[in-house]
């Protein structure tokens, strides 16, 4: 493929060959005292001289976080929590729009290799079985699940799913006029902190032909940030602060309601 | 008015947050305990963090504690000496208590040992206080004169070695029992999130037989200490104080404990402690039945290791 010699900013030269473009409405998401969720739009283009039919998938991977599930097991009558299992490599949120079925886009294996659909999270309880101690704690299982890894993926998946972390969304790209796409983005509240990979894949015979990145960011901010910044990295004061408060606060009110 | 909270990381109403504090700061100021027993659970079904509600609830439980021990003490109805013996054994029992409480969450089983202690302690005493209060308020109705409780204290309690003159209580006891008492309930502040004024009071009557009079406001007195120190434990060792929910909560939390404090003149000491037991036990038994009901989803994502 040529390079096209760099144009001027404000004129726009088709690549050659199909091609796809995107942007957000908002790449970088304050979570301030009134945050409750963010919506983002992702917004793109799809050139293609030949006007061959062409596929979308947008794919949103928030930070990673291990997840540590249970499952509840009958004992003496009352439902405990077994030892927890830890999948690493799982991200904290994760979306998969699409402009049709994944499978009818393109097969297994392409999917597989683009990590592109939750069947398709590289998420591992690793295989054999590991016991670690950590913080102290002795065996902490990481893995003893061996035929029952997939029941407990799959468990993993429908919890996410069921707070809005986990999406799998088929019509979720949709075209809006001739070659113009818009997906929607939407981040619960419980959305972690970080920064959110998005790719944007153009796929024609089941085939990725071109794909593009953007990241959104995450962040806490104004107060927000200051306070949680102040809890983590000076707890002791932040400690000693907030029961001044309560202190002060309890004191204060007595005095007021003896003066009635 | 929604509000997102720094460290419990969810969003909650902030009008219902001070609506809640205020109901229970009158239940606190009525009864003399801290409410955190109440609370902890309600924050727990809106959705905030196990390890969040626990930590932010003992600084609740610290301001409307604060806001009604003042009063107590005005009217001499503290007695800070065993307050204070009580409060050495709390502060090594929330060290205990922030240690266990972070080791049970490593292992997955924090929510069942909080459930199961709701369950046991609540159930338990709640039952034993409805039992008995209202046992004589019924005496009271059928006209017989309540047979004054024989003032013998048990024998252990004397056998005991580091005996301490307590004067405002009229006690020359050994310092061990309350030292004990106070150990076990800063463990339990720090793993149920309650200031543990519920085990208190009744201990204090029955077991280290302090006078009425002062047992409300020196349950107060301790419960202050132990909470603020498992407080800023929690905030220390576990970065789990969200400041605007503690703060949230005790701007009705102090308001209503005032209330609370000048109705209770109004009830009868047996009727208050029959209505008490009741919303003890009611409590106890709401927190446990999730252990046996048969979970809609047999697995459960546990917090992340923070």
């Amino acid at each position: 493929m040529v390079t096209p010699a760099i144009p001027p900013p404000d004129i726009f030269v088709p690549e050659p060959g199909p091609s796809v473009s995107a942007a957000l409405t908002d790449a970088n998401v304050r979570v301030t005292s009134a945050f409750s969720g963010a919506q983002i739009v992702l917004y793109g283009a799809v050139f293609d001289p030949e006007t061959r039919p062409s596929d979308v998938v947008v794919i949103v991977r928030g930070p990673d976080q291990p997840i540590r599930i249970a499952r509840k097991v009958r004992v003496a009558g009352l439902w405990i929590n077994s030892r927890p299992v830890v999948f690493e490599g799982a991200p904290g949120f994760y979306m998969a729009a699409s402009s049709r079925p994944l499978t009818e886009i393109a097969s297994f294996s392409t999917l597989r290799r683009l990590g592109a659909g939750i069947d398709h999270l590289p998420m591992n309880a690793p295989e054999e079985e590991r016991i670690e101690t950590s913080y102290g704690v002795r065996d902490v299982v990481v893995s003893r699940l061996g035929g029952d890894y997939l029941e407990w993926r799959r468990a993993v998946i429908r919890l996410k799913e069921s707070a809005n972390l986990y999406a799998t969304d088929h019509e979720g790209v949709r075209f809006v006029d001739r070659g113009l796409f818009r997906a929607e983005i939407d981040l619960p509240t419980s959305a972690p902190i970080g920064e959110y990979q998005t790719e944007i894949i153009l796929f024609q015979d089941g085939e990725p032909v071109s794909r593009r990145a953007r990241t959104i960011t995450v962040e806490k901010a104004g107060l927000e940030r200051w306070l949680f910044l102040f809890a983590n990295e000076r707890p002791w004061m932040y400690g000693v602060v907030s029961v001044l408060i309560a202190l002060l606060s309890g004191w204060l009110a007595s005095v007021v309601f003896r003066r009635r | 008015m929604d509000i997102y909270l720094p460290i419990a990381e969810v969003s909650v109403n902030a009008g219902i947050l001070v609506l809640l504090g205020a109901v229970v700061g009158f239940i606190s100021g009525l009864f003399g305990i801290g409410g955190g027993f109440l609370m902890t659970p309600i924050l727990l079904w809106m959705g905030i963090p196990p390890v969040v509600a626990v930590a932010s609830e003992a600084n609740h439980v610290a301001a409307s504690s604060a806001s009604s021990v003042i009063s107590y003490s005005r009217k001499r109805q503290v007695d800070f000496r065993m307050g204070g013996v009580m409060a050495g054994g709390g502060a090594v029992g929330a060290l205990l208590g922030v240690e266990v409480f972070r080791w049970l969450r490593l292992l997955g089983q924090a929510e069942l040992v909080v459930s199961l202690s709701y369950l046991i302690f609540l159930g338990l005493i709640g039952g034993l206080m409805l039992v008995e209060s209202l046992g004589s308020v019924l005496r009271q109705r059928r006209g017989q004169v309540s047979t004054k409780r024989r003032d013998r204290r048990p024998i252990w309690l004397y056998g005991l070695p580091f005996k301490v003159r307590f004067p405002r209580s009229r006690l020359y006891i050994s310092i061990i029992p309350p030292v004990v008492l106070g150990v076990f309930v800063g463990i339990l502040s720090a793993i149920m999130g309650v200031g543990g004024g519920f085990i208190l009071v009744p201990a204090m009557v029955y077991i280290l037989r302090m006078p009425a009079g002062v047992v409300v406001g020196t349950s107060l007195f301790q419960i202050i200490i132990t909470t603020s120190l498992a407080s800023v434990l929690q905030a220390g060792r576990n970065q789990s104080v969200d400041i605007v929910l503690a703060t949230l909560l005790l701007l009705g939390g102090v308001l209503g404990a005032q209330f609370g404090a000048r109705a209770s003149s109004r009830f009868r000491a047996e009727e208050l402690r029959a209505l008490l037991g009741l919303i003890v036990l009611i409590m106890g038994l709401q927190m446990g039945l999730g252990l046996f009901i048969t979970p809609e989803d047999p697995f459960i994502l546990v917090g992340s290791g923070k």
